[in-house]
């Protein structure tokens, strides 16, 4: 081009890259958890394999940690826990805010806008609190679904606007002036948006999960020994993590690159607030 | 004799989108001289889209440009890029502003940044501009959101927000497409009355030769992302070179016919529209198989009020609807559900067709939902009604989405003749296409009335679609008819002044656009 006249030439689809470093990153994820017993050299929560609290070195890349466990392995073992039960709670989360929330916009006689004003209200409350709530009326084992159910008013919400738009749109009215029925209408928006939408939604869903499962974690409300997710681990070194920096840094460091995936893989879209 | 001042010069200017077969523009060359008028001609996927954007720099994602434009005499003058000032111009039809705020604001707020000045300045230029326009509406119109307010409305409010910004260069990108002819016509007059309080250059798209022949000035043709012809407006509307450009200027030749008569499809009964209406503003007639029946009017009138009070979508005031020997007053929305299905609607409305469907699943979904034939008859349908619409060679998983205009007009067809309606709506069926695009949809639409035989019910505020598609035609306005009769005969003498007005609008005599005083730039 020529310096009268510059035509900028725009840069290739930034989204599409984006979600493909996302994708990229949970399947390495996957697989590693997949292969956490194969790549690990001890056993979730094997003691004295070391020494206690051994800085990393070439034998221990992680280090150790005060009872003596390997913290590479303890920190793959932990992923492979918060990342099973995010990938659950993500999945309630889309089946019970994303689905129910479109079911819901077809409710007949003002029904369907009285559930979004209680997601609505549901979704101004912080899910973290949520999730504690629940499990304080349910049960710790329960995290995972409750994570779930906290983040999905939100998805509720915003699944109960699109069909919304989509009921009131163009396409439709022209559908059902055609006597396209509305049963046939709805399941054909279902098809399209499970379609459409379903990774974005659930990767977007498993971020916010694992955030509200770590949390919960850390502050004492879920995963219990010796099934130890990330944020339970990272709640373990509180007392050596000063003048220890590895016992908490490896595992904040999965927990923030399984977050950071699932974000990417969203597209950065803007997604349930834990 | 001196000569004119270059302003732009394109060279081998080439826009190419990610992932499509062909550029979007090909090596395209051409000079535009300052105060000139320039109007570029052609069908939707031409490459004219694509020119206009190159020349505001503002490629969509995924468009890339190589080549040259350079504005000003040459090299000497790399500056004059900067100081050219260029107003785009965006019709109402491709909504550029948020549907959710204020349209005097987002004018204001548009003004005030290309003259780098105050908002509140940006609003008393708008207005100084909309008080000049001879025409316009009151600056009042534009304070309610852009969503509400009516298209031949906004479509001042965009000409006053170019003006306001006292451009050098006007670039106009289908600002008439899709308006009523008289609205049409009332803002070419003001845009052709500003290019020459400014004598600006004007730079005009358009896939409307009647709207070209009126601007004037020079044309270029283009097809497929290359100028197939160039030349004077006035030579190349009567003595064309390029086969494309004939097709082009094809006038339609004026038809006799009479309407074919088989069983009542549509027989509505003293229908009023209004509550508050009287005896006299009833409305009775009888819509048959085969027949054709045009109701125009403008916006508001009242047209589609009485189309969806016929397939029952809304509920009259006063009055009876008989469709297809059922009175529809008696039946449940789920029996109403059911008799729609006798229906088919080809609207002018590239957003009545799902974009997420693909083009075999638009076609195939009546014949799935309605009669719930078997996959292998559903197939053997869909292929014949898209090879009679010319669309079989497309993939068949294409996305609605990526069809352009003239394409999903022609899969609205399709999906028409599989429902094998006895009642076929057809509204604005020529919105927004170019006049090859027209000719084919015509031809579509006559031979889907001659051979499957449905009653046709036309909307239109156009009698040249009128006269293409219907017999007969009741002149709606203010939610009553104020005329109504065969469309010979309301061609040749409309009594009522505002059918006349109407009928004149719509430019049946391509001569007056031809003469040089409307043609000349």
């Amino acid at each position: 081009m020529s310096a009268a006249g510059e035509i900028a030439a725009p840069a290739p689809s930034l989204r599409t890259i984006i979600r493909g470093a996302g994708f990229i990153g949970l399947g390495a994820i996957g697989v590693a958890v997949g292969l956490a017993d194969v790549l690990t050299r001890a056993p979730a929560n094997a003691e004295n394999v070391g020494p206690p609290l051994l800085a990393p070195s070439l034998q221990f890349p992680f280090g150790t940690d005060i009872l003596g466990r390997d913290m590479a392995s303890e920190t793959l073992h932990a992923l492979a826990v918060t990342a099973t039960a995010a990938g659950f709670g993500a999945l309630v989360t889309v089946i019970v805010g994303g689905l129910l929330g479109f079911l819901a916009a077809r409710l007949p006689w003002g029904l369907g806008l009285f559930t979004r004003w209680i997601a609505g209200v549901l979704g101004a409350v912080p899910a973290l609190f949520l999730a504690i709530l629940l499990i304080g009326l349910t049960a710790r084992g329960l995290a995972p679904l409750v994570a779930g159910l906290a983040a999905a008013p939100l998805a509720f919400a915003r699944a109960f606007d699109r069909a919304r738009e989509l009921g009131l749109s163009r396409h439709a009215e022209f559908a059902r002036a055609t006597g396209i029925s509305s049963n046939a209408l709805l399941r054909r928006d279902l098809a399209y948006e499970f379609r459409d939408t379903f990774l974005v939604n659930a990767t977007r869903a498993l971020a916010a999960v694992a955030i509200i499962l770590s949390t919960v974690s850390f502050l004492g409300f879920g995963a219990t020994p010796p099934h130890r997710d990330l944020g339970l681990m990272i709640a373990a070194a509180r007392d050596t993590y000063f003048d220890h920096w590895w016992t908490a840094t490896f595992p904040a460091a999965a927990l923030a690159l399984l977050i950071l995936c699932a974000r990417l893989a969203a597209a950065l879209d803007e997604g349930e607030r834990p | 004799m001196t000569e004119p001042e270059r302003l732009i010069t394109i060279t081998d200017l080439c826009v190419a989108r990610e992932g499509a077969a062909r550029p979007e523009l090909d090596r395209v060359s051409v000079a535009i001289d300052a105060h000139e008028t320039v109007v570029i001609l052609g069908e939707a996927g031409s490459g004219k889209d694509a020119l206009m954007r190159a020349l505001n720099r503002s490629l969509e994602e995924g468009e890339s440009a190589s080549g040259t434009i350079r504005y000003g005499a040459g090299p000497e003058e790399p500056s004059r890029a900067t100081r050219t000032r260029a107003a785009y111009l965006p019709g109402p039809y491709a909504r550029p502003l948020s549907p959710h705020a204020s349209a005097i604001a987002q004018f204001a707020r548009i003004i005030a940044r290309k003259l780098g000045a105050p908002q509140a300045s940006g609003r008393a230029e708008f207005a100084q501009e909309i008080a000049r326009l001879d025409g316009a509406p009151p600056l009042a119109a534009f304070e309610k959101r852009a969503g509400e307010i009516p298209d031949e409305i906004l479509g001042w409010g965009l000409l006053a927000m170019a003006l306001a910004q006292t451009p050098e260069l006007l670039l106009v990108d289908h600002l008439f497409e899709g308006l009523a002819p008289k609205a049409a016509r009332a803002l070419e007059s003001a845009l052709l009355a500003a290019k020459a309080r400014f004598n600006c250059t004007l730079v005009c798209a358009t896939m409307n030769t009647d709207t070209a022949l009126r601007l004037g000035g020079r044309l270029i043709v283009m097809r497929q992302g290359r100028i197939v012809e160039e030349g004077p407006l006035p030579r190349l509307a009567t003595a064309q070179a390029h086969a494309y450009t004939q097709t082009l200027f094809k006038d339609e030749p004026p038809r006799a016919r009479s309407g074919q008569r088989g069983q009542p499809v549509v027989q509505a009964l003293h229908i009023c529209l209004t509550a508050e209406a009287k005896t006299r503003d009833e409305i009775n007639f009888e819509l048959r198989r085969g027949a054709s029946l045009a109701l125009v009017g403008e916006k508001g009138s009242g047209r589609h009020r009485l189309t969806r009070a016929i397939l029952g979508l809304d509920y009259l005031a006063k009055g009876r609807i008989v469709f297809d020997a059922v009175d529809i007053g008696i039946l449940s929305p789920e029996m109403m559900s059911r008799l729609r299905r006798r229906v088919a609607i080809i609207a002018g409305a590239d957003d009545v067709l799902d974009p997420r469907m693909s083009l075999w699943e638009t076609v195939g979904e009546p014949l799935r939902a309605h009669l719930h034939l078997r996959g292998d008859l559903v197939a053997r349908y869909r292929e014949s009604a898209l090879r009679r619409v010319g669309l079989a060679s497309l993939p068949g998983n294409l996305p609605i989405s990526e069809l352009s205009a003239f394409d999903r007009r022609r899969l609205q067809v399709a999906r028409a003749i599989v429902t094998a309606p006895v009642l076929a709506v057809i509204d604005e069926p020529f919105r927004g296409l170019d006049a090859f695009a027209k000719s084919v949809i015509r031809d579509l639409l006559q031979s889907f009335r001659a051979e499957e035989g449905p009653a046709f019910l036309v909307i239109t505020s156009d009698f040249a679609v009128a006269r293409a598609l219907a017999d007969e035609a009741m002149v709606f306005r203010d939610k009553r008819i104020v005329e109504r009769g065969t469309l010979a005969e309301l061609l040749r003498g409309p009594k009522n002044p505002y059918a006349r007005a109407l009928v004149e609008a719509s430019r049946l005599d391509t001569l007056h656009a031809l003469s040089p005083t409307a043609a000349g730039g």
